[in-house]
């Protein structure tokens, strides 16, 4: 497709990762999966598969115990201003106005502040929050303070965006509306997306691979290409055969890895002694 | 159907203002009313009930407080006065400045000396000085130690024993040992404000501190904010919530524990006078420093502390 290959030469990989948050019990063994430039990749599995921790390997914030995570051939670390994050909560800045959020980054990296403001304004409106942009956030929506925390991220114009249920608060209408939102913001900039979802129709609609996940350490259980032509539009692409068969197909794919071997007794154990040392830290 | 609208209406109109002036009144309660208004003025009407059953000498009733008020605060009767010899003499009764009165201006010029002359202000004076020496230090102390125990585990480890041991002593309890070591006066107070506002604030801050270091930061970091940036953008901003919170806290317990330290171990402000007074017998003057400790407490603690306070809840909660 002709999207995927616009951003040449910068390739996401993922090389026989292990990871554990300490203890016995793995979370990723051995996990190998390569992204594409400018691919859209959903990530869909139970709740507890690791695909946050997926998400905090690829962004840095925690480092594999063995293998290597790599972009562009090099290490990954945070502060890398070609990648973005959009949180599973909102995460905004209370102390500042909506518009201020989104200029936060822009100002870290130091954009004068007209050319700061201007771009903030331009993704602020894109996300659809024209006339927003003095409210505090705490006085702001849900839906609408996850929206302020998508413009912060496509501000900074990433060329690596990791979206971790991004949308999952949003009622099924709005989550629709931004679905297209992103799909066009993506094909404007032409960013690799990592996104992940419990939501196998917003999988579905949005990617070129859906990355079915197990449980740990299961891994991938299953990467699946989705021809969906582009580009996509609502009731058009959502009736479609293929859209349906694709649905089946991941539906029987989830029940699959949720009915798959629960953790041992031993793995429970480990978890749950994980867990509880975490509480008394 | 030849009737201007106006002249229908107007009747009307004058009707619904008539009545909306009846109901004005009510209104006007059911707007602002609030139990609030009569807690003050029933605590006045048991004490005037419970002072009728008492000599005034053991508990004056309110009104004989304001009296003795005016006296060691704004005029006090000038009784004596100094002559042209150095020689301190008595002023003949009949020549003493009473001001209960309009004043000329010569007079106003002596009540205004009067006034600076009432023997409370240096009790005040002190008061507040030893306030500020030891509120002061644990503001400083607080913060330093506050964020250290916030960002270094290692630290916090260390701190918060010690922390708990100091809070469940009573600061009071400190002082005895303090006047064997400094005598009475300034530092004896001070050490014992310090004691118990320091505390609750670096717990205050610190508690602050672990609560910003989770998502608010990462988002930073995600969006390329560097080290410093994090303290002056991340840190800096997300810590006024709990450092004002944090002075509020300090600033009431350090003003308790200053009365009560005056007590044992002053020759000078409010809570030695209060002392004093109730050993020489002089319920009025208690009475007096009593509302004075109230008065200086709500001043700071409600019209100063409180609304910065509150400034930076606005954003803490949900
Ligand atoms: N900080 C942590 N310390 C220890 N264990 C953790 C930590 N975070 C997650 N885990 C464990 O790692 C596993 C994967 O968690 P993760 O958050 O990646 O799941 P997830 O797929 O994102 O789930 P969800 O869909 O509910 O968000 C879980 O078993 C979880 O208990
Ligand atoms: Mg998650």
């Amino acid at each position: 497709m002709s999207h995927i290959d616009r951003v040449g030469g910068e390739d996401l990989v993922i090389d026989s990762v292990n990871f554990s948050y300490g203890g016995k019990l793995s979370i990723f063994l051995n996990l190998n999966l390569n992204v594409k430039p400018g691919e859209f990749l959903s990530i869909i599995g139970p709740s507890g598969c690791g695909k946050t921790t997926l998400l905090n390997l690829l962004s840095g914030f925690y480092q594999p115990e063995q293998g290597s995570v790599r972009l562009r051939g090099q290490p990954i670390a945070p502060e890398d201003t070609h990648l973005g994050y959009v949180f599973q909560q909102p995460t905004l800045f209370p102390w500042l106005s909506a518009i201020e959020n989104v200029e936060f980054g822009l100002r870290m990296i130091g954009i004068p502040s007209d050319a700061r403001r201007e771009r903030a304004l331009k993704y602020f409106h894109l996300v659809g929050l024209k006339g927003f942009e003095d409210f505090l956030v705490l006085r702001l929506s849900g839906g609408m303070q996850q929206r302020v925390s998508l413009a912060r991220s496509l501000a900074m114009e990433p060329t690596l965006l990791l979206m971790d249920e991004p949308f999952g608060a949003l009622d099924a209408i709005t989550r629709e509306t931004m679905n297209d939102e992103l799909l066009r913001i993506w094909d404007e900039l032409g960013q690799t997306v990592l996104f992940i979802t419990h939501d196998i129709d917003e999988a579905v609609y949005l990617s070129d691979r859906i990355v079915v996940c197990g449980r740990p350490p299961h891994g991938i259980y299953k990467i699946m290409e989705n021809e969906l032509p582009r580009p996509r539009s609502g009731p058009n692409t959502r009736t479609k055969d293929l859209f349906w068969q694709y649905k089946k197909q991941l539906i029987e794919d989830i029940a699959v890895v949720t009915a798959q071997s629960p953790q041992s007794e031993e793995e429970m154990r480990e978890l749950r002694l994980a867990q509880h040392a975490e509480v008394l830290e | 159907m030849s009737v201007p609208a106006a002249k229908v209406s107007s009747p009307a109109s004058t009707t619904s203002s008539f009545s909306g002036l009846m109901t004005a009144p009510l209104e006007f309660l059911r707007r602002y009313a609030s139990w609030s208004w009569l807690s003050i003025p029933s605590l006045l009407l048991a004490w005037i009930l419970v002072a009728t059953q008492f000599e005034s000498y053991i508990l004056p009733q309110p009104w004989e407080v304001l009296d003795e008020a005016w006296n060691e605060m704004l005029f006090p009767t000038q009784e004596t006065v100094m002559d042209d010899d150095g020689n301190i003499v008595e002023i003949p009764e009949e020549e003493r400045v009473t001001t209960w009165r309009l004043l000329s201006h010569g007079e106003l010029v002596a009540a205004v000396q009067h006034f600076f002359r009432g023997e409370i202000w240096p009790h005040v004076g002190w008061s507040l000085l030893e306030e500020v020496g030891g509120f002061g230090a644990a503001i400083v102390f607080s913060l330093i130690f506050g964020f250290l125990a916030g960002f270094f585990k290692g630290f916090r480890e260390y701190i918060v024993p010690l922390n708990g041991l100091f809070m469940a002593i009573p600061p009071i309890a400190w002082a005895p040992l303090m006047v064997i070591i400094f005598g009475l006066g300034y530092t004896t107070i001070v050490i014992v404000i310090f004691i118990s506002a320091v505390n609750p604030m670096i717990l205050t801050i610190m508690e602050g501190v672990l609560q910003i270091q989770g998502q608010e930061v990462r988002a930073a970091r995600i969006l390329g904010a560097r080290r410093w940036q994090l303290l002056l953008y991340v840190y800096l901003p997300a810590s006024l919530p709990f450092v004002t919170a944090a002075l509020r806290i300090g600033f009431s317990q350090a003003w308790r524990a200053l009365v009560a330290a005056e007590m044992i171990g002053a020759s000078v402000g409010l809570g030695y006078m209060v002392q004093t007074a109730g050993e020489v017998g002089n319920s009025r003057l208690v009475l007096l420093g009593i509302a004075m400790i109230g008065l200086f407490s709500y001043i700071f603690e409600r019209m100063l502390f409180r609304p910065i306070e509150k400034r930076y809840e606005v954003w803490r909660l949900t």
